[in-house]
Order: structure tokens, then sequence, then C-alpha cells
């Protein structure tokens, strides 16, 4: 009897308790949808990647997916024009004008179209007036000091607010991939006035404090376009999810994933396969691996290790690739610090110094290295020939072909043991710097080293991790890093060659160059481009200037379960074409 | 006392003061923070790197910087506490409040488990000390502790997580694993029971026996599919927990005592139908309230049955009833694994390797048991690679100190006053045994907000492991920091819990002033 009431009084108790705590809508019921799982290294951060601090590769192929440009690289490399978003045109050469307009019927994933209201902000934002690190207005745009600085009047909008015209004030060859759509205007302002909640009235008020270089409404807009932006989880506020592209984000969990959604209103471009596409962020190479091995995600890509690709290899119903990215490893050697290398060392003499750069560069063992380091990862992997161009870009062969570096395809130690005594210069020492933890860059001078000293070169160990920060400051001779092509732009390489150029660490001048450099800023006939930098190029291979090795290679895996996935060596890589891949798993 | 903390407390904050100015020039000194933009291609490079320096104050020399840092700490007296921004724009007050929130979630299961097995074979070794038991499991528990961390969580992937999804897709064991199995289990368990040759045979055959017939019933019935304790099993493994709890509180002879633990399994087995029915409405707290009834429960059953000994049955009872509860919440979970790893979001592959949930599975259901099992499919691995690794650690601390403990006079006081060996064991050498592990107990909960750097990278989980480690590799000293200041007081704090527990725990120390 005792029993029975005490279980009884449980059972009743126990009901009561739960059903206060029912929870609404529940059942064990799960329902599918369609996705793909692709995985980052990093969490995203900011649905604004023209920030400072929200520009990064992470940021920006997410946003890639989530907003519409009118442009794209394809994976030749190749800019395509998506002409359904919109389509931009020449009005003049001289100044510079560049008619943009958006397509009817383009528009936000909240339904105000898109318009001349949202350029005219992209056109302010990116401006180095509004980003004044000291000043008021303060954009913090990772765009400010570049080309659109060369647009100093106000854009005019025309009287449909469907165009904008910008104006160069100087030649600007770079223009197709300096100006783009970013962040919708109207909720630009009514985050900075939410007050106002009409979009049409907010395009209008937005414009109307650019044209009146309204510090007031500036330094508010500056500052929710510079960091409202910023997420790392699911806003409460939706209207900073709007957007323009194929996918609007859906769901972000911090440091787990992002969800985008397919924008059913979209058709101003290539359309989307998937009903949802998951981003995962894992940063350890392996993990992401064992996770595709474990079905967790469909998609991975990033820098290649030896032993990543031998365990992707290993794997059944894995595609792996290999591509050749933009980034590529080079040797530069130092014109005017006193060194071996510079004519100062040689009371002046150019031809002397020349010799010597000649010698050392024939001696460094560029196709021993590929065999050595990065056909283990890639089998397809092949020198790179050009300082100028990125292989597979257009006039690349054709520059390869004239520009000299043939000479330096093949270790030649008698060459430059012949060099050396035509200089009369004997076993000269060569300061030579490189990322010291970095095993690839470690093992690339080691081989370096022991080819040099065939030759009777004494290479000395520079190797430093705070290399980065020594660029420039004369102390080492040699110097092995990486460059990176962000883009095609045809001056890319400027600053880096040019006399004086910001990047230019190693010294080297020539009035030639220079000259070719400035007729390519105001050239816009792609095959004359070509035709300077190739130029270009081969001064530089015939004042041996240093030799770039090869390009990074990057994996891509994909299960068996998608299609239409592959690599891009420039930035979104693997992303470029997510409008064209398809999975038949349904999750 | 007072006294006591007050001293202790503003020396602590002395300390923390000054080693977070020596961390900060430490980190700000690491490395360099425009590293990456040094070989941008970007022309507007001169305005990126003017603008990294307007946001993390570069232009100040770091130990000027250090006091704009403070300034913000600081504030927290005027209701602003500000750590500053990292280099992505992110506050790191919100960064170090998800970073805590995960690495508890992660760690929490994982440092208790770690500390009860570690006690269980640290006791079971000691008390078979020097048997083939105690060399086994000492040379297994050094032999994971010796591996790095990175290794074990890769090899646990591959085989308990990605190899047992494998096994899913035909879960049978082919004869020669079933054998090999009864093998194992007949010499372990031989080895734990000891005695001498006959009945060391007897041990092994019937362990061994067991085993193969458990693992034929469950390659038979496929049951790694569709997995469920039911009734019968839930009454079988109830009655054994109902006399293992009253063996251990309070022993056999106490009848009263068992029955209480009878009578609980047998209510448990009453609402096992009942509970199944409403579950699929329950929600954490729900379960969390039924949990504190199960046990209120129990003190109930204990009190009822009443006699001379009334605490000592209502503890059996509480104890009981909370592993009963516990069983049928396992059961109840199991019943969800079918419904959940057949579904198209899992796709029959349920042990996840990376992260701490499937994405998106909250669009799918928020069924309770199904959120459970996803949690447990995800944190199975990471903890079972921490456990592993620091099991040794506890069992050797508990097999020293017990060990110490039954060699005191005391204990041979108790036996030969004519105590039964399980009194002498739990009640005099027992707790006394645990006062040094207290400490360490202590200790490692304080350390615990650290993190598992490479756990945690491995796995995906972002807690203060991987934040200190991206912090300390982008030289982003304010992150940094933030991750001093949290670890740094808690440690603080712990070491002075760990003292004061001692004080409680053993009345031979007093707290001096």
């Amino acid at each position: 009897m005792k029993l029975t009431r005490v279980s009884l009084v449980a059972i009743v108790a126990a009901g009561a308790l739960a059903l206060a705590g029912c929870a609404a809508g529940g059942g064990s019921e799960i329902q599918t949808g369609t996705t793909l799982t692709a995985v980052e290294n990093s969490p995203f951060t900011s649905a604004n990647g023209g920030t400072a601090d929200g520009n990064t590769t992470y940021n920006n192929n997410i946003n890639y997916m989530t907003s519409s440009g009118w442009n794209y690289y394809d994976n030749t490399p190749k800019l395509v024009k998506n002409t359904k978003f919109g389509t931009y045109t020449v009005v003049s050469k001289s100044p510079l004008t560049i008619k943009y307009t958006i397509t009817d019927g383009v528009k936000w994933s909240d339904g105000t179209p898109v318009d001349a209201s949202d350029m005219l902000l992209a056109w302010a934002a990116n401006i180095t007036k509004y980003n004044d690190a000291k000043g008021k207005v303060n954009f913090t745009s990772a765009a400010a000091g570049g080309g659109l600085d060369l647009v100093t009047a106000v854009p005019k909008i025309s009287d449909s607010k469907k165009s904008l015209t910008l104006v160069y004030s100087k030649d600007f060859v770079d223009w197709e991939t300096a100006f783009a759509v970013g962040m919708p205007a109207h909720i630009v302002y009514e985050e900075a006035f939410p007050k106002v909640t009409d979009a049409t009235k907010a395009k209008d008020a937005l414009v109307k404090a650019i044209q009146g270089d309204d510090a007031v409404a500036l330094v508010k807009l500056a500052k929710v376009w510079g960091s409202s932006f910023n997420m790392t989880s699911t806003p409460t506020d939706k209207k900073l999810l709007v957007s323009n592209g194929p996918y609007v984000i859906s769901k972000l969990v911090k440091d787990q994933y992002i969800t985008l959604t397919a924008n059913k209103d979209y058709s101003w471009g290539p359309l989307p396969k998937l009903s949802k596409i998951t981003v995962r962020f894992i940063q350890d190479p392996t993990a992401q691996v064992q996770a595709l091995q474990n079905g967790e995600v469909s998609i991975i890509s990033g820098q290649a290790t030896a032993d990543t690709v031998a365990a992707l290899k290993g794997l059944s119903g894995v595609t792996t690739t290999t591509t050749s990215t933009s980034t590529y490893e080079h040797v530069d050697l130092t014109f005017n610090n006193g060194g071996p290398f510079d004519p100062a060392t040689y009371g002046g003499d150019a031809t002397k110094a020349l010799e010597v750069r000649e010698a050392f560069l024939k001696t460094i063992p560029r196709q021993d290295i590929i065999d050595k380091l990065i056909k283990p990862i890639s089998d397809t992997a092949k020198l790179d020939d050009s300082q100028t161009i990125l292989p597979g870009a257009a006039g690349y062969d054709e520059s390869v072909k004239a520009n000299g570096s043939a000479d330096y395809a093949k270790v030649d130690i008698e060459g430059a043991k012949a060099l050396l005594a035509k200089a009369g210069v004997t076993s000269p020492s060569v300061k030579f710097m490189y990322g010291k933890s970095n095993t690839r860059r470690a093992s690339e001078f080691a081989l370096i080293q022991a080819s040099a000293k065939q030759a009777g070169f004494n290479v000395i160990d520079a190797g430093d991790d705070t290399w980065g920060q020594k660029l420039g400051d004369g102390t080492y001779d040699a110097v092995l890093f990486a460059w990176q092509f962000t883009s095609l732009a045809v001056t890319g390489t400027q600053t880096q060659i040019q006399t004086g150029g910001g990047n230019n660490f190693n010294g080297y001048a020539n009035k030639s160059v220079d000259t070719a450099f400035t007729t390519l800023t105001g050239e816009y006939d792609a095959s004359k481009q070509q035709a300077l930098l190739a130029q270009i190029d081969k001064s530089l291979w015939t004042d041996a200037y240093g030799v770039t090795i090869f390009q990074f290679p990057e994996v891509t895996a994909f299960s068996d379960k998608v299609k239409n996935v592959s690599d891009n060596p420039l930035s979104p890589s693997v992303f470029w074409n997510f409008f064209d891949w398809t999975s038949s798993t349904k999750k | 006392m007072l006294t006591f903390l007050s001293r202790r407390l503003l020396a602590s904050l002395l300390v923390l003061l000054a080693a977070s100015y020596v961390v900060y020039i430490l980190s700000a000194n690491a490395g360099d923070p425009l590293d990456d933009l040094r070989t941008t291609t970007a022309k507007n490079k001169e305005e990126l790197i003017q603008q990294r320096i307007a946001l993390l104050h570069l232009d100040v020399p770091a130990p000027l910087r250090y006091f704009i840092w403070l300034g913000g700490v600081l504030k927290v007296f005027i209701g602003q506490f500000d750590l500053g921004k990292s280099r992505s724009g992110q506050n790191v007050t919100d960064m170090l409040a998800s970073a805590v929130g995960v690495t508890v979630q992660l760690l929490i299961t994982a440092t208790l488990l770690a500390i009860i097995f570690g006690i269980l074979i640290g006791i079971t070794t000691a008390l078979r000390q020097y048997s083939g038991y105690d060399y086994t499991v000492t040379t297994l528990s050094f032999l994971f502790f010796s591996l790095p961390s990175f290794f074990v969580a890769v090899i646990l992937k591959q085989y308990v997580g990605i190899g047992f999804n494998n096994f899913l897709q035909a879960p049978g064991f082919p004869w020669w694993v079933i054998l090999l199995a009864a093998l194992i289990a007949g010499a372990v368990w031989q080895g734990i029971l000891g005695g001498n040759a006959r009945r060391r045979l007897i041990t092994a055959a019937i362990a061994g026996g067991a085993t193969a017939v458990v693992m034929t019933y469950v390659s038979l019935t496929v049951w790694f599919s569709n997995p469920s304790l039911g009734i019968a099993m839930l009454a079988v493994l109830g009655v054994g927990v109902a006399f293992l709890v009253t063996t251990l509180t309070s022993g056999l002879a106490n009848r009263k005592s068992l029955y209480t633990g009878l009578t609980v399994v047998a209510i448990g087995l009453a609402v096992y139908y009942p509970f199944n029915l409403i579950s699929d409405y329950l929600t954490i707290w729900s379960v969390i309230g039924l949990a504190v009834l199960t046990v209120a429960v129990g003190l109930l059953v204990g009190y009822l049955w009443g006699g001379t000994d009334r605490g000592v049955s209502a503890r059996t009872g509480a104890l009981t009833a909370f592993l009963v509860g516990f069983l049928i919440v396992v059961d109840r979970l199991m019943r969800s694994w079918n419904n959940y790893a057949t579904s198209d979001i899992i796709n029959g592959r349920p042990i996840g390797t990376v992260g701490s949930g499937t994405p998106n599975l909250s669009d799918v259901t928020t069924n309770f048991w199904i959120e459970s099992v996803d949690s447990f499919t995800h944190l199975l691995l990471p903890t079972m690679s921490l456990v592993l690794i620091s099991l040794a650690a506890y069992s050797r601390y508990s097999r020293a100190s017990l060990l110490d403990v039954l060699n005191q006079d005391y204990i041979r006081t108790a036996r030969a006053k004519g105590l039964n060996e399980r009194t002498v064991i739990m009640r005099h050498a027992f707790r006394n045994a645990l006062i040094p592990i207290t400490t360490i107990v202590a200790f490692d909960f304080g350390g615990l907000v650290g993190g598992a750097i490479i756990t945690e990278i491995i796995f995906a989980w972002s807690g203060m492991g991987k934040l200190f480690n991206d912090a300390l590799r982008l030289v982003d000293v304010n992150p940094l920091m933030g991750f001093f200041l949290v670890t740094g007081s808690v440690a603080v704090l712990f070491n002075l819990l760990a003292d004061l527990s001692y004080t409680a725990l053993d009345p031979r120390i007093r707290v001096t002033v």
C-alpha cells in the first residue's frame, strides 16, 4: 500500500512538472531541405568586408556569395562581366569617365531597389577624404587611398537614379575592379538615424548628406558603415543582413558555422542550385580532412602541405585537386646596401654588379626546389617565369618567351663561375634572409646555399622570424619571400618595381621601367598593356632583379556527392563558382 | 578569518597588477602586429597601416600603452568595463564571455569524469597493490599520459569517430572479434577480483562468457542501429545498482537500507512508461526538475522505511533513485538514437569529429532528446581525449594517498576493533585519502578556464585556449590581456578556495593571520 501511494504521488508530481516545462511545438520529426557544407579556416566576423578590420578572406568569401557585382574572376583567371546586374561603359578616356547603371528590378533582399544612392555611398566610404584616422569622418575602409581617390568631385546621379558617373581626375588603368556596390545605403542611413524607417527617404537623405558634405551626418554614417556590420552570431537586428546576392545570411553561430539561404528574388546573375550553403569554421587542416572523410563537410580547400595531400589521396569517395595560387615565391637581390649586388661596392661599376647578380641567380636551383618541395604536393607544379604576369593570365606565355628567364631555368655553376671570374670577384658573401621558422623556406635556403657554394658564393644564413619588419632595411643582400596578386590589375606590381615604390624593398631603379609604368597607367588597350608588362618583365630579368620560383599550391578536396567544384588561383578561390555547385545529399 | 581573507585578496590583487604589466610588455613585444600588412601588395598599404595603428594605439610605446588598457579595466568602477577591441574589431569582453562558456562546456564533463574515474582507478589499484591489474592499469594510464593530445585526438577521430560510423553501416561483430573481446574481458576481471587460481578461472569464465553473450545478442539484433535498454534490462541493472549502493553506503546487513533501494527501483520501473509517454514534451529545465524530484522521492522512501537508521536509508534511497533515474534517461536517449542517426541531416554518421553540434539541427527539430544526443555525439571524442590524458594524474595521486592512509595506525586500530573492511575503507581510509586530492581538484578547476589549446583547435571548439593561441599568433594584445585577466583571477581565487577547503576538511589545520 505504501509503495503504491508513493509511486502515485511520484507520477502525478512528475507529470505536473513535466507539463509545466512543456516545450512549445515539441516532437521528434526531422524535416529536410537541401544543402552543402564547405569549410573556412577562420570565423566570419563582418558582413562588411570593406572595412579595415573586416577585410579578411574569410569574410570576403562569404560576402561574395551574398552580394552581386559588376564582374568576377573565373578560374582561367579572366574577368567575367555580369551584365544582368548592371553595366558600365567608358564615356570618355580623357578624363576617364565611367557610367555605371544598375539593371531595373535588381533589389536588396528587403525589396528596396538597388540604385545610385548605394553606389554613391560606396564611393564616399572608400575615399581618403572620409577615411581620416585623425579626423572626424572615418569610415575605416580597407580601400581608402586606392584608385577611387582619383574621383575627386562628387559623382553625378542620373535622373532615373539608376546610374552613377565616376570622373577620374587622372588616368587610372585598373578602374574596372576598383568600384563595387557595397552596403545598402538605406540600411546604413536607417541604422544611423533610427527615426527614419522609409527606404526612399533614407536614400534621399543619405545622398543629400554626401552631396552636401554634411560632416555631422557623415560621422554617424561612417560609424555604422565601419562597425555595425561586425557580427559573430546572428544579429537580432535583421536589417543588418540585407544583401543583394544569390544568398542571404540566415544563421551565424559564433565560431561554429554560417548558413546562407537562397535569395528567392534573385535573378540578376548566375542562378545558384542549392537552397542552402553552410560554411563551417575549422582551423586545423587534419581536422578538416577528417571532417570530410566523416561526411560532416563536403568541400575543403586551403594551403596545401605534403601531409594533407597524402591524407586526402588515401580517401575514397573524395576528389582531390591542387591549384597554383596567385601567391608566388621569389628571391630578390638588394641593389643599394653596399653588398655584393650593389654597384657602389665596385666603385659604381654597374656591369660588375650585374655580373655578380647574374652569377648568383644562375646558381639558384629553381627546378630542384620545385621537384623536392612542391611536386610532392602538386605534381603539376611548374616554374613561375614572370615577374609581372600571373601564370595562366593573358600575356604570360608571350612574355616568358622573350623575357630571358630561360637563362635561369637550370642551375649553371660553370656559367656562374665564369661570370664571377669576369667580374674579378672571388667568393663573395651573400647575407640571405628568409622566414626562419618556416620549414619550407628553411629547406629552400639550404638548397640555394649548397648550390651557390659550388660556384664560390659564401651564403650567410640571415634567417629571421621578423623578416617582414626588416624588409628594405639593407641588412640583407638577398631575400626569399612571397608576393600575392590579389587581382589581375595590370599595375599590381608597380609599387614593388618602380623607383621609390612603397614595396620596392631592394632599391631597384630603372628609368625605362619607370617610364613603361607611367605609360601603362594611361593605357587602356589590353594587348598594349600586355606588351608593356612584357617589356618591364624583360628588363627585370635582364637586370638580374631576382628570380620568381613557384606559385603556392592550394589543395581542394570534395566529396563525390557534390559536383562542379573547382579552384581559382585568385580570391575567392574555391568559392568563385558557388552558383554552379550541386549536391546529391539532402540535408 | 576575515583578516586572513582580506590580506590574501589584497596581496593577490597587487600580484595580478604587477603580473599584468609584465605580461603586457612581453606580449606587446612578442611579434609584429603589422606583419601581414608589410608584404601586402595593396596600393593603399600606408593607409591600411595607419588604420591598424589607430585601432590598436600602436603609436604609443608599450610601457605607456599598458595604461590605456588599465584605464579601460579601471572603468569597471564607473560601470563601463572595457578591455579594448581585438584586431577584427570585436569587443574583448564579448569574446571572453563566449570563450569561457565554450571552455567550461567542453572541459567540465571531461574534468569531472577524469576525477571520478581517476579516483576509482586509484582506489582499486591501491586495494590490489602490485597485482596484475595494478600493473596493467598503471602502464596504460602512463601510456595515455605520455601521448601528445593532438595524436590521441586524431587517432580517436579515426577509429572511434569515423571507424564507428563506418561500423554502423553494418553493425555486427565477426566471431573473432567476439572471441577476442571475451578473452580480454576475462583477463581484466580476474585481474581486478583476484583470488586463487581456481577463483580467477571461474571469474574469467563468467566475465568472458557474459561478454560473448552480450556481444552476440547485440550483433544479432543489430542493437547499435536502434539501441535501448528496455524495462527488463532496466530491472536487472536497477537491482544491481540497489545492491551496489547499499553495499557501499551501509552494507547489505542493513536490510531496511536494501529494501529502500529495491523499493526505489520498483518505483523507477513503474514510472518508466509514463515517463516515456511525456518525454517528448520535456525541456532541459523540466528534466532537471524531474531529477530533483527523483532524489526527493528516494529520500522519502528511505525515510518511510524508517527504523533507527533513517538517515542512512534515505541516503541509499536518494543515491539509488538518482542512478536509476539516470539509467531511464539513458534509455530514453538511446530511443532517440535511431531517429537521430538516420535523419537526413545526420545521414547515418552520428559521431561528429568537429564542432559543438550539427549545424542547423535546430531548424529541423527542437526536441530535447535529439539535441542531447547531438551534444553527446559531439562531446564524446574531445571528452575522451581529455579524460584519457588527465586520468593518470588523478589515479596516481589517489592511489598513493590511499596507500599512505592505509598504513596509518588508526586504520590498524579500526581493523583491530573488528570493523568490517567496508567501513574501514569507505569511512576511515577513503575520506582521509581525499584531503590531498581536494587541493589538486581545486587547482584543476581553476586551471580549467585556461582551456585546452590543442584539443580545442583540433575539435574546432573556440574556447579560451584557442582565443589565447590566436591572440598570441597575431600579437593581438587586448584579447591576450583579457585571457590573462580571467585566468589569473581564477587561479588566485581557486588557490584561496583550496586553502579554505583544506582547513574545512582537516581539523588539524587552522588559518592563521
